[in-house]
């Protein structure tokens, strides 16, 4: 099929704000939007874009398509496509963009210090773990750190969204030595990280469903 | 002028292995050309293999990876990557991976293609990617330093010695100089050299090619290894583990068509025998619509795949519209990595000294001919260890190589006449492109170079390869000053990629017999008399020299290799 794409263009060094540039393509219906963005960079070499696995496992093409922060490879063509056959494809938002698509990635990834993000293991850990809790670390573990959810949810308080899901991943891990206290280290009360946790399966590209606050009141 | 004492290359699993052991004594940094969770480990489905389990053994581990390499894997080699396999698993627990567990606690296991016991450890269908992520929060717990989103340019050799490396600051569009003592290369493989293969857009064996233009040692590169079972049409990974958990392959006929290839291992065959198989099923008019064969799992039930394949469930689902707990899945075989590579010892030492390597760019060998499933995995972390040991090692005995203006500026002028080259920015003669040429470049190398090779399409891909080279070296590359310019990206991707492919073509061309995933139509048996032999390749005046080099064979002498 043919879609036109809007994709906003920006380039620090010689413009002053930024412009949709429309591209013509010719892609299938099941094609994805990386696929559709790919023709377009063959048009104009000088568009800039992340993207890697093509799979939705590197999380590297995330951006907002038609104002909704998604993976570029993940979404397919015929399901993004808007009335007249238009796909808009901006910079994720609440990220400062550093060239068209491309934004500054490094706060994202400083963000995770804040809740110590890996095991601090128990010094009595014998390597063995209950199959039912280690089923629970699932969910929260399938996080490719892409950035949707930092730019999709918004959560009151000084921990993003991403840093969230490590701290409740590393909580829920019978090895970890922290224990209760990684909960204080996210600085958010349980009843908003619980809803926290339904948003995140709703906006999060692999559906990350989170076993935090089931069975409390 | 930056420094560090060891510098690794490549953020997955062998690099961030390398950089967490090295870092325990030396000052480390990692560049890579994506974020490290970018990384194509990550894509990773199936297993670490390693033998835990009561009834299984290190002797059948290193059994099953000789005799699934076709005789071809140095067996001292094979040696250390299955004794070490179960104490890395263990380090691995307690760093905090997420594997999957046995109803009594334990690291869960299952059957991947040529192993006689359930021996990949796993996490779901996420066990690169929850490793990787686990290795990364290590990292950040070290507080390594990361250079996110730099390319490795050039490796800077001063009088035989790796001293330093220049590097290619993405984000800004501006060259650096790092002076190290050591460089671990962890870049991973070369996929993108074919059309049709499974791996990321990142994996151009730019650690390869710029290693061999170095002075490195290549070995193996004709052996690619194509894995069975991906999507058909868009050549995603569908993993292994669809078949370790019970999937069958069926042809139009509904008919499991393994049983006529290795009626003994059926499915689960080493993956040479089964792209064979598919292939000549296609061929000989047995494939579905005439043009694949199909993964069947609907007889595993729905509970099975939600808790063994959910990634695989969600990849058939989302890129071919198929649920495979109710329908068969469309599937052809695609490539998927490369056994050969930077030759190195058991502690990843080149030729070169002051460059170590691991993992996919590196060749040990430890799997030889063909590469068994859960033996990748094991391999970068079990060989990005040792790299690491031994990087810091070296950086502690080494006073710093001395780095001279003289071998700086022609390592400048090097980069400075490549961006200089050509005609219209971005475009050469009648319009050609670097894009032009991947896709003609990658289309020959699937359809001259792949499962199937015949001497005649070989002496012709290499002849059209040179043809495809010329033109490149026409383009005029896109300005190397400007931050984020994927078309520079492109442009130097390209021209890795035609150094690995002439070396490929060539050296499948030179290996007049059929061995593990390299196959000879003209030449259909092994023929030890003759190429029981590594293939090295080094950078010569005019080109790839070539030369044979012993296989170290210690316990298992060749035989008939049968399933």
């Amino acid at each position: 099929m043919r879609v036109t794409l809007k994709v906003s263009r920006f380039d620090p060094a010689k413009d002053r704000q930024p412009y949709l540039q429309e591209f013509v393509v010719e892609v299938g219906e099941k094609q994805t939007v990386l696929d559709a963005l790919l023709h377009a960079w063959e048009v104009d070499p000088t568009l800039s874009f992340r993207r890697s696995c093509r799979s939705a496992i590197c999380g590297s093409c995330a951006v907002s398509i038609n104002g909704r922060p998604a993976l570029a490879c993940q979404t397919l063509v015929g399901s993004a496509v808007a009335e007249g056959g238009v796909i808009t494809l901006e910079p994720l938002p609440h990220f400062r963009r550093l060239k068209d698509l491309v934004v500054d990635l490094e706060p994202f990834f400083a963000s995770l210090q804040a809740v110590l993000p890996w095991v601090v293991t128990r010094e009595d850990h014998d390597g063995l773990m209950d199959p039912e809790v280690a089923r629970k670390l699932e969910g929260p573990a399938t996080c490719i750190l892409c950035g949707v959810c930092d730019a999709a949810i918004e959560v009151a308080g000084e921990v993003k969204p991403a840093a969230l899901v490590k701290g409740l991943r590393l909580a829920l891990d019978p090895r970890d030595a922290l224990g209760a206290a990684r909960l204080q280290l996210m600085k958010v009360p349980p009843e908003i990280l619980r809803l926290f946790v339904r948003e995140l399966t709703q906006k999060c590209p692999k559906g990350i469903k989170i076993a935090f606050g089931e069975g409390e009141s | 002028m930056l420094m560090h004492e060891v510098l690794v290359v490549g953020g997955g699993l062998a690099g961030l292995m390398a950089a967490l052991k090295a870092a325990e004594k030396a000052d480390v940094a990692v560049l890579s050309k994506v974020y490290p969770t970018r990384s194509h480990s990550g894509a990773a489905q199936g297993g670490f293999n390693a033998a835990l389990g009561e009834d299984d053994s290190i002797e059948a581990h290193i059994f099953d990876t000789v005799k699934g390499g076709d005789y071809l894997g140095d067996q001292d080699a094979i040696e250390v990557l299955c004794s070490e396999g179960p104490e890395v698993i263990m380090e691995l627990e307690r760093m905090g991976v997420p594997w999957t567990r046995t109803p009594e606690g334990k690291v869960a296991q299952r059957s991947l293609g040529g192993a006689g016991f359930p021996r990949a450890c796993f996490a779901a269908d996420f066990s690169g990617h929850v490793v990787l992520h686990t290795l990364y929060e290590q990292v950040l717990r070290r507080r390594v330093k990361i250079y996110p989103e730099w390319y490795l340019i050039d490796l800077l050799v001063e009088g035989g010695q790796v001293a330093g490396v220049l590097a290619y600051d993405f984000p800004r569009g501006r060259l650096e100089v790092i002076r190290t003592k050591v460089v671990v290369l962890a870049t991973g493989g070369c996929g993108r050299a074919f059309a049709k293969t499974t791996n990321a857009h990142a994996n151009t064996g730019d650690g390869m090619a710029i290693a061999y233009r170095a002075g490195a040692i290549l070995s193996d590169m004709e052996f690619v290894q194509f894995h069975p079972t991906t999507l058909y049409g868009t050549n995603i990974l569908i993993s292994e583990a669809a078949r370790g958990e019970g999937g069958y392959l069926r042809n139009a006929y509904g008919e499991r068509f393994m049983a006529h290839y290795a009626p003994q291992k059926m499915e689960l065959a080493p993956r040479d025998v089964v792209s064979r198989a598919i292939f000549k099923e296609i061929k000989e008019g047995r494939g579905v619509a005439g043009r694949y064969v199909h993964l069947d799992l609907t007889h595993l039930g729905e509970a099975k795949i939600a808790e063994r394949l959910p990634q695989v469930r969600d990849l058939a689902m989302r890129y071919a519209g198929v649920d495979p707990a109710r329908e068969p899945v469309p599937i052809e075989p695609a490539q998927h990595y490369s056994m050969g590579g930077v030759r190195t010892d058991v502690w990843g030492m080149t030729n070169l000294p002051g460059l170590l390597a691991a993992g996919e760019v590196a060749n040990v060998s430890v799997h030889g001919a063909n590469r068994l499933g859960g033996n990748s995995l094991l391999e970068t972390v079990v060989f990005g260890r040792r790299a690491g040991w031994k990087a810091a090692e070296l950086a502690r005995q080494e006073p710093w190589p001395s780095l001279t203006s003289s071998t700086l500026k022609r390592a400048l002028a090097t980069w400075d006449a490549l961006l200089d080259a050509g005609g219209e920015e971005g475009q050469g003669r009648n319009g050609d492109s670097a894009f032009a040429i991947r896709r003609e470049m990658t289309t020959l190398m699937t359809e001259q170079v792949g499962v199937f090779r015949t001497g005649s399409e070989l002496e012709d891909a290499v002849r059209k390869l040179a043809q495809l080279r010329d033109r490149y070296q026409r383009l005029k590359p896109p300005g190397g000053s400007r931050p984020f310019n994927y078309a520079l990206m492109d442009y130097l991707e390209v021209g890795y990629l035609l150094d690995l492919c002439e070396i490929i073509a060539k050296g499948a061309l030179r290996r007049t017999e059929s061995r593990g995933a390299h196959y000879r139509l003209d030449y259909p048996r092994r023929d030890d008399q003759n190429w029981l032999c590594h293939t090295f390749v080094r950078r010569g005046e005019k080109g790839p020299e070539f030369s044979n080099g012993p296989v170290k064979i210690t316990r298992y002498a060749p035989q008939e290799r049968g399933y």
